[in-house]
């Protein structure tokens, strides 16, 4: 194994809260707005009738919508200059460059419009890695949302891989 | 903007009693283009320059702007909810990036049924997004729910 990347004040931070809890109702034009942008034209988030002859309360959002819902609005002096957020929480690594990996997702219930939905993200786990062109850091980012009724609906977690 | 050149299926839904592990999906094509990409950086709250400024996205590195991965995510959810029909249940998507998708190139997303629980109705499809000169961009994997009788 070679040597760690991962310095022990961010071993010590797994499982720690790195984004929210932050609470957003669905909102049916911006649900509508992302379906589009998307290309995704399934009654269920356009026509009320056919969300509910398909089993839903109501219009329903597309799957992955819930993440870009819970984005709070932030002023551009907070950008950097590849064009996101600053993040209040870095995680420190002794690694040059991190990318998305990849997501996972567990879809527990549908996602209503006028859901009121609460998200909050951890870092779940950070391991370092053989890989073949050297070590590499998988990092994971988990976020929970649970609706208005305490149900958990949706579960993501974020790949990050930095070497 | 894209949208009406995207082939869409719109075959029936599946039949639960007769899915088989090994049976492919109907594939589906996507062609973004700048004005796709703008309007999910919007839709989304992504103000990444990677996808909207030619000359920094060169400057990271890559070839042109790029298409989001979670565009390409959402396209994946498309491609299972489109064959599954309204009343399937999605239960999870994963994902890997691979390489970046560039605007004007056609995305082609083929799947195929790995594992079909005939008692639940749940059903496992192994999936890969392609250009269509066939770059691996996403590797995929889902699981759906199709209505039992």
């Amino acid at each position: 194994m070679s040597e760690s990347l991962i310095p022990a004040e961010t071993l010590e931070r797994v499982g720690e809260v790195l984004s929210g809890p932050v609470t957003t109702v669905i909102d049916r034009r911006e649900a509508q707005r992302y379906a589009y942008a998307v290309g995704d034209e399934n009654p269920v988030y356009f026509d009320e009738v056919a969300a509910q002859a398909a089993g839903y309360r109501t219009l329903v959002a597309p799957p992955t919508y819930v993440t870009h819902a819970v984005v709070q609005p932030r002023t551009a002096a907070d950008l950097r200059t590849d064009g996101l957020y600053r993040e209040g929480t870095r995680i420190r690594l002794l690694v040059d460059r991190v990318m998305f990996g990849g997501e996972e997702w567990d879809f527990l219930e549908p996602v209503c419009v006028g859901d009121e939905i609460t998200a909050t993200a951890r870092l779940a786990a950070v391991d370092q890695k053989e890989g073949r062109k050297g070590p590499f850091v998988r990092q994971v980012r988990e976020t929970t949302f649970v609706n208005q009724f305490g149900d958990e609906v949706a579960r993501s977690r974020m790949i990050g891989i930095a070497r | 903007m894209s949208t009406d050149t995207d082939t869409v299926t719109t075959t029936a839904a599946p039949d639960l009693a007769t899915l088989e592990a090994g049976q492919q999906l109907p594939t589906m094509h996507k062609f973004p283009d700048e004005a796709q990409l703008f309007l999910y950086s919007a839709a989304s709250h992504n103000p990444h320059r990677i996808h909207y400024d030619r000359e920094y996205a060169r400057f990271e590195g890559h070839d042109d702007i790029i298409v989001h991965g979670p565009l390409q995510g959402a396209w994946l959810t498309q491609f299972v909810t489109d064959w599954a029909g309204p009343a399937a249940r999605l239960l999870g998507v994963t994902w890997q990036n691979r390489a970046s998708g560039l605007p004007g190139e056609e995305l082609v997303f083929s799947g195929t049924v790995t594992s079909v629980d005939h008692e639940t109705g749940v059903v496992e499809l192994e999936i890969a997004e392609h250009t269509s000169d066939g770059r691996l961009l996403m590797p995929a994997t889902a699981r759906v729910r199709l209505p039992t009788a």
